[in-house]
């Protein structure tokens, strides 16, 4: 919402809004009433953010395993929300991150659409006949008080009470504001008759909804208009119909900066507005005498025209709903088969949008699949870094056979390709993982925040320790003198195991992998770095290499270790269990650096990983 | 609810602390049952890998295994002790 306006050129609207309020004093009413209610949709908003962090994640989750619970919950959640754009957004932003499946999103997205209806019922049944504006006060009074309490609770529920008082006021202001503007002006002598009539008032019900960003402030209007005679009945069906229309525009506008998951949720909400409103223009005359018998059979009397077209919203949504509901499989198949993604390059990052930020858990998991991109980044530079295929690595081959049989050294530019893939992903990265920390945070997502930007910089550190290693790899790594080429051969092993390794624990099923697979991977490092200590020693001690081909070794067997413990730190933050009991499980039986230093057979003094630049120094 | 189930919950409320050790040791037990599956399927590999270095390998993933699995006994046994035997607060 916020963003439209940004966008929107503000001192056009100004100049507008200004001439308005100087030339009609009721003008300035019913925009008033318009501007209270927005405010109070983005109090509720707010009020509800309050409570998430956790119980709505939680309740998202359970909610939309079936297609009907998706429905209910986008019924329940919109009808308590007062905001199908909210909802939307927030789905969204849920099928971006791949919490919910795309399927369960559009169930949602139906149910919102439903739900929406429910304030058509409010504003006509409640909103128009009470003196609503009476209910406002106390609600405003109270909500202030508990927005000025420390409780984040409290305030959160100050900030509902604010926003349904405001709701409440502007809804009086509007109503105030077009009963004075009928006097002045009558708009139903502008009425249309017949389909064109249909369409225009369904493309004004659309702009007015794109306009507020709000197709419950549209149909506020509407349903003021109409109570005042402004327009016709049948106007006012086109008008709902519009603003129907008008909602999935303000959706998709915020789809379009999610990632590929919410552009198709985004295309869907479309998809199903279009088809209803279609429905609903097609047969309009039908559904106003369904309206009329529904109406008559519930107890409306004829003229009773601001529930009936409440009715009319219901029951237009509903038909939407029952139409679309059969082929939700359908639609998610076709989706997910004709909405792909233009071709970019693998540097851009793939989940972080501002739209993930809604809420801690959906950020932090877009997070974590930002940086396992980041890694897969990493693993491909690093594979061609000691001249392997991806593939090779991917595959079962043996990969003692494929270092032995490798007869060329793959050109690889390391400084261009972390330029390009790495360096902007990991700037990326800390840019997202700084806007998250402006954020209210619990205790374990800050900690979630810390690993996962520590796994950023252990990728980084793997990658420049590639860097130097490559260098005498190239030099080195074929070299005719088999004693020279055979150590090479181990340190490039030793890595390529390591890929395979973490590739293989990263997919497998979260439910059977565990974190503490990582120990044997650390291990193997450790003794292999021992043993080819001592065979390097015994080869210098016998004078069979040369001190200087030794030292550069030394330096080169130090970076495979800062490459594989990084890497083996990285994936540590990646492969995290499901809860916070189960991590606090696995680490303590995680063995420790003394456990596996003493297995890898020698003193029990762990060797440890040291930055990278300390060892540009010396580099060979 | 029936008064048997009324009082299991709240004897759960007073003793935080003992429900706090029944959820750690349910974790580490679902750990270790993880650890027994893989454990299970190395062994089962190295029966089948000639000596060599993958042989080599998955042994060594193995000894990680008992050295963690043995971490892992000695934790459920002390938890154990405790939720049995309740240190006097």
């Amino acid at each position: 919402m916020i963003r439209f306006w940004r966008q929107a050129p503000l001192p056009l609207l100004l100049l507008i809004l200004g001439y308005g309020f100087w030339v009609s004093p009721d003008f300035k009413e019913i925009a008033a009433g318009v501007a209270l209610f927005l405010f109070g949709m983005l109090s509720l908003e707010k009020g509800f953010k309050a409570f998430t962090g956790g119980t709505l994640e939680q309740v998202l989750r359970a909610s939309t395993n079936r297609l009907w619970k998706s429905i209910a919950f986008g019924i329940t959640s919109t009808t308590l929300m007062q905001s199908s754009t909210l909802v939307s957004l927030v789905t969204i932003s849920f099928v971006s991150a791949e919490m919910i499946t795309l399927a369960a999103g559009i169930g949602v997205i139906m149910g919102a659409n439903l739900g929406t209806t429910t304030g058509a019922w409010l504003i006509a049944g409640l909103g128009l006949r009470v003196d609503i504006a009476g209910y406002a006060m106390p609600a405003l009074v109270v909500g202030v008080i508990l927005l000025l309490q420390r409780s984040k609770v409290l305030q959160g529920i100050g900030y509902l009470a604010l926003g349904v008082g405001f709701l409440f006021l502007g809804i009086h202001y509007m109503k105030e504001g077009f009963e004075a503007f009928q006097g002045a002006f009558d708009l139903s002598g502008y009425v249309i008759p017949g389909i064109l009539g249909v369409l225009l008032y369904t493309g004004i019900g659309m702009l007015i909804t794109v306009i507020m960003q709000s197709s419950h402030a549209t149909l506020l209007v509407i349903i003021t208009a109409l109570a005042t005679g402004q327009i016709s009945y049948d106007s006012a069906l086109a008008l709902a119909i519009g603003a129907n229309l008008g909602s999935a525009i303000t959706t998709a506008i915020g789809g379009m900066t999610a990632n590929l998951g919410g552009k198709r949720l985004a295309i869907a909400h479309v998809l199903f507005n279009v088809m209803t409103a279609t429905v609903a223009i097609v047969f309009i005359g039908q559904m106003a005498w369904a309206v009329d018998h529904l109406g008559a059979l519930i107890g409306l009397a004829d003229d009773e025209y601001l529930l009936k077209l409440a009715l009319f919203h219901t029951l237009f949504n509903l038909l939407g709903v029952i139409l679309l509901a059969p082929f939700t499989g359908v639609l998610e198949r076709a989706l997910i088969k004709y909405v792909n993604p233009a071709p970019k390059s693998r540097e851009k990052p793939l989940y972080l949008y501002p739209g993930a930020l809604e809420t801690p858990a959906t950020a932090i998991s877009a997070l974590r699949k930002e940086v396992g991109h980041l890694y897969d980044n990493a693993h491909d530079l690093i594979a061609h870094g000691v001249s392997l295929r991806r593939s090779v690595i991917d595959s079962d081959q043996s990969l003692a056979d494929a270092v032995k049989n490798t007869r060329r050294i793959i050109p690889l530019d390391v400084d261009d390709v972390y330029e390009a893939k790495i360096k902007s992903l990991h700037s990326d990265i800390i840019a997202f993982i700084s806007e998250i920390q402006g954020r209210e945070l619990s205790q374990q997502s800050v900690e979630q925040l810390y690993d996962l930007q520590q796994a950023s910089r252990d990728i980084v550190e793997a990658v420049k320790a590639t860097k130097h290693l490559q260098k005498n790899l190239s030099r080195h790594g074929l070299s005719a003198n088999p004693l020279i080429r055979e150590r090479y051969d181990v340190i490039r092993l030793q890595i390529a195991r390591v890929l395979r390794e973490i590739r293989q624990l990263r997919t497998q099923d979260p439910e059977t992998v565990t974190r503490l697979s990582l120990d044997a991977i650390k291990l193997s490092v450790q003794k292999s770095g021992r043993s080819f200590t001592a065979d390097l020693n015994e080869l210098i001690r016998g004078r069979r290499l040369s001190s200087s081909i030794a030292t550069s070794m030394m330096n080169d067997e130090n970076y495979a270790f800062e490459i594989c413990s990084n890497l083996i730190e990285a994936s540590h933050a990646l492969l995290l269990p499901p809860t916070r009991a189960e991590q606090s499980a696995e680490g303590q039986l995680a063995l420790n650096e003394q456990d596996i230093a003493r297995m890898a057979g020698g003193n029990s003094n762990p060797r440890t990983r040291t930055h990278t630049d300390e060892n540009e120094k010396t580099a060979g | 609810m029936k008064t048997k189930k009324l009082l299991a919950r709240l004897a759960g409320f007073l003793s935080a602390d003992q429900t706090a050790q029944r959820e750690e040791l349910k974790s580490i037990r679902k750990v270790l049952k993880k650890l027994k599956a893989k454990e299970r399927d190395l062994t089962a590999r190295l029966e089948q890998t000639p000596p060599g270095d993958e042989h080599e390998e998955i042994a060594q993933k193995l000894q990680v295994i008992y050295a963690q699995r043995r971490k892992g006994v000695e934790r459920v046994r002390e938890l154990k002790g405790r939720t049995q035997n309740p240190s006097p607060s």
